[in-house]
């Protein structure tokens, strides 16, 4: 009887995973030799508060419609970076970074934005470096809401407000823009 | 009398079953407690969030969204109940997380960052949905678990044209893609492959996954409009 039920019990086993679908989609295009695990910054000190500005300029413009989400982009230093005399990187470094998320501009002047994260500046750890950069389009609401607000004694012309979109989001080479290192960080 | 008595007490048991004892709540409240602050410190988020569990079924239509007025997290008893792993619960925190930051930023406090998000819903829904992957992976949850927090308790909509919400296949699938470009670890190494609930997913999503195959095989970098 005991045989009986082991064999079953195997027999059950053996056939659950026939019933399961597989994710052909991620077997098929994701190499599991070249995927390596994410950062995990869950060891962390915030008791420090020094931090040391990095001024970077992008190589290639960039703007909202011609970027996509966790593409490769780079920067370079603008300025040499020290901390407490040890240098960091030398201007001109070229700094990889990563397209974290578009977001594209909206109705009501709602503006595009671009956000920019994994910042990997050389001699230091993701977690001393700022986690994310935003780059935001022209913010037309500002003027959008009180306009239809005004508009609503006449209806229904404050709804046509509706469709003003917000500004694109782009970021030039001759822009500089600053992320800190937080050096006494871990 | 023990004839009365009896069934009296079993029905005080009863009723006393169905909510939670404050020794409970607290536990509760811990847990979101540990998993909210965890998410918030390994993000490095600056701005000031609180967590509250709630045993109401859901937010009043009348009420405003706290993450929006004033930076509370507030996860609802269904949700807390649906939300078996920690994965599961970190993915609906998260997304509080990313809608109480961003309206704390901008102008005025971000009163208008906040205004902007009342306005287009449906659009900050799909912002909070990537941003909550982002900090999932970062405070070392697995981002599967929001796939199967929406599958879990987002119903679907027949569509989504004249409303203020997206379909949850839509979301669905706009997650899977997130995760695919950004992190297919979690997809080749995937704890979640037999688990009911990501298999009902990936049943409901076949046509949703074939539309990316389709953008993967020819190399797009196009929007795609999931159904």
């Amino acid at each position: 009887m005991n045989r009986l039920f082991t064999y079953i019990v195997i027999f059950l086993l053996s056939i659950t995973p026939a019933f399961a679908l597989e994710d052909v989609f991620a077997d098929t295009y994701i190499n599991k030799e070249s995927v390596t695990e994410p950062y995990v910054h869950n060891v962390y000190d915030y008791s420090s508060f020094k931090k040391v500005p990095i001024r970077l300029n992008i190589c290639n413009r960039i703007n909202d419609n011609s970027v996509f989400e966790g593409q490769q982009i780079e920067f370079k230093l603008s300025d040499t970076v020290y901390s407490s005399g040890k240098l960091i990187a030398r201007r001109g470094t070229i700094i990889p970074a990563k397209i974290e998320t578009v977001i594209t501009s909206g109705m009501n002047g709602i503006p595009a934005s671009i956000i920019i994260g994994e910042f990997c500046v050389p001699n230091t750890s993701q977690g001393q470096i700022t986690n994310y950069y935003e780059v935001k389009g022209q913010d037309r609401s500002l003027w959008v809401y009180p306009l239809k607000w005004a508009l609503t004694i006449l209806p229904p012309t404050g709804s046509l407000t509706n469709f003003i979109k917000g500004g694109h989001a782009k970021l030039k080479p001759s822009k500089t823009i600053e992320i800190y290192y937080y050096p006494e960080r871990i | 009398m023990k004839k009365i008595l009896f069934p009296i007490i079993l029905i005080l048991l009863i009723g006393m079953s169905a909510f939670a004892t404050p020794l409970e709540e607290q536990q509760i409240q811990q847990r979101i407690n540990d998993i909210g602050y965890n998410i918030l410190n390994s993000n490095q988020i600056n701005n000031r969030v609180v967590f509250i569990y709630s045993e109401d079924e859901k937010q009043s239509i009348l009420d405003l969204d706290k993450a929006l007025a004033s930076g509370q997290v507030i996860v609802y008893q269904p949700v807390y109940k649906a939300s078996e792993t920690e994965d599961e619960l970190a993915a609906g925190i998260a997304r509080g997380i990313t809608l109480a930051e961003r309206s704390q930023k901008g102008f005025w406090g971000g009163t208008l960052s906040a205004l902007q998000m009342r306005a287009a819903p449906k659009k900050y829904e799909i912002v909070a949905d990537k941003i909550a992957v982002d900090y999932m992976v970062r405070a070392g949850y697995n981002p599967v678990g929001l796939i199967i927090y929406i599958n879990k308790t987002t119903p679907q909509k027949r569509h989504d044209l004249i409303s203020n919400k997206n379909l949850a296949s839509k979301r669905l699938a706009i997650v899977y893609e997130y995760i695919y470009t950004k992190y297919p670890y979690f997809l080749a190494n995937n704890p979640y492959l037999n688990n009911k609930y990501y298999q009902n997913f990936l049943l409901t999503s076949e046509n949703n996954r074939k539309l990316l195959e389709e953008k993967v095989k020819t190399g797009s970098n196009k929007t795609l409009h999931y159904e």
